[in-house]
């Protein structure tokens, strides 16, 4: 009887990972069918993205409280993370830029979208650095790797919520720097047993890319 | 007769002493009666054939990834094929490749991490199949046999995955 329950568990577990990435899969990709971006539908799609998240961290709160905790903090881990994420950022920035030139010649600056707002500046880093760093660690750090501790061991966890978390923003050329990326920030979370280094490192490597944005629009 | 104490277990061979109640490796019962001793080892004769059907379906999942990673590269006759002059297919081709190749990579990786080739196989194939169906919702019905067969049988294999890494445990395979 227990090893039902035991097999039947695993099989939930990774229903609630499918329903959750399904779900992620349709806000993204409607977010990707609109045809002229604003800023409004941005924001509008994140929130609803960031619901989703918060709905079904709730929905295993329990477990995931504890990742919340930042028992380990230290100040030179965080400077480490700090100087590595801003590191691992412009040297992103700088492939990018030439990928960019040779693949698709059209200017994609996310800056545009935000500077006719008087507040763009701070509007733009709140969407792309605050937001992201925190809503996408609580899910796929969070929600979506503590669910595949349940079923896959560590090493398989780290693997195939990167490969999600990769999957997720329907960019085949970042798989040289996403997935990298996504591996590093799942390894600091089973590491540290926190979702904070991630969260951080998150947060910096976004805002790095989002000032040299500002900076050279 | 310095070996008298030592003998092997009558279900997996490994060594055990006089003084053990189970096998130390595979949990079988030394001294058990007679007739726990068969139910034992028909149990396991049991798991071992359910293990042998699991192993099929997760290889039959694991196909079904060089499945896709043919039928993607064969997209490419219609694109080629496709009466568009002025549109730049290079795009196109390239993606197509890469995708192949993704299935592919996956399926040759499945060997060793079956769970992770088979999820993200899955998953990559479910976003393939929704962002064209957005684009284009007639191209949800294009094949769409072959398509719910393909998700079948990767379902499947996940399921069999799980319960294929219970057994082994319980078998003392891992």
């Amino acid at each position: 009887m227990e090893e039902i329950n035991v097999h039947s568990k695993k099989w939930s577990h990774l229903q609630g990972i499918g329903l959750f990435f399904l779900l992620e899969i349709m806000i993204c990709a409607t977010a990707l069918m609109v045809e002229k971006q604003t800023m409004e539908i941005l924001f509008y799609f994140q929130a609803l993205a960031a619901i989703t998240t918060l709905f079904f961290v709730g929905s295993d709160w329990e477990n995931i409280r504890h990742l919340l905790r930042w028992k380990s903090f230290s100040f030179w881990k965080l400077g480490a993370c700090i100087v590595l994420a801003v590191l691992c950022s412009l040297i992103v920035q700088v492939l990018v830029f030439y990928l960019n030139k040779t693949v698709s010649p059209e200017e994609s600056n996310n800056y545009t979208l935000y500077q006719y707002h008087p507040y763009g500046n701070y509007l733009m880093v709140l969407s792309i650095a605050v937001l992201p760093a925190i809503f996408e660690e609580l899910a796929y750090r969070g929600y979506l790797m503590q669910k595949l501790l349940h079923v896959v061991d560590r090493k398989e966890a780290i693997y195939i919520s990167s490969i999600l978390f990769f999957l997720i923003h329907f960019s085949l050329v970042s798989f040289f720097w996403l997935l990298p990326f996504a591996v590093l920030l799942a390894y600091i979370r089973i590491k540290e047993n926190t979702l904070w280094y991630g969260i951080v490192i998150h947060f910096t490597f976004n805002l790095s890319s989002c000032l040299v944005d500002m900076l050279y629009p | 007769m310095e070996n008298e104490n030592i003998s092997y277990c009558d279900c997996c061979a490994v060594k055990y002493d006089a003084v053990d109640a189970f096998c130390k490796a595979c949990g079988f019962p030394l001294q058990g009666t007679q007739q726990e001793q068969d139910f034992y080892i028909s149990e396991r004769n049991v798991k071992e054939i359910e293990l042998i059907d699991l192993d099929e379906k997760v290889e039959r999942a694991r196909n079904s990834l060089y499945w896709i990673s043919g039928l993607t590269l064969f997209s490419l006759v219609f694109v080629a094929f496709k009466p568009a002059p002025d549109e730049d297919i290079s795009f196109t081709v390239i993606t197509t490749i890469i995708l192949s190749a993704a299935f592919l990579g996956l399926a040759v990786w499945g060997k060793t991490r079956a769970s992770t080739a088979l999820i993200s196989g899955l998953s990559l194939y479910l976003i393939i199949h929704i962002l064209n169906a957005l684009f284009d919702p007639l191209t949800i019905f294009s094949g769409i046999i072959v398509k719910v067969i393909i998700i079948v049988y990767l379902v499947k294999g996940i399921k069999s995955v799980i319960d294929r890494d219970k057994i082994r445990k319980e078998l003392n395979l891992v």
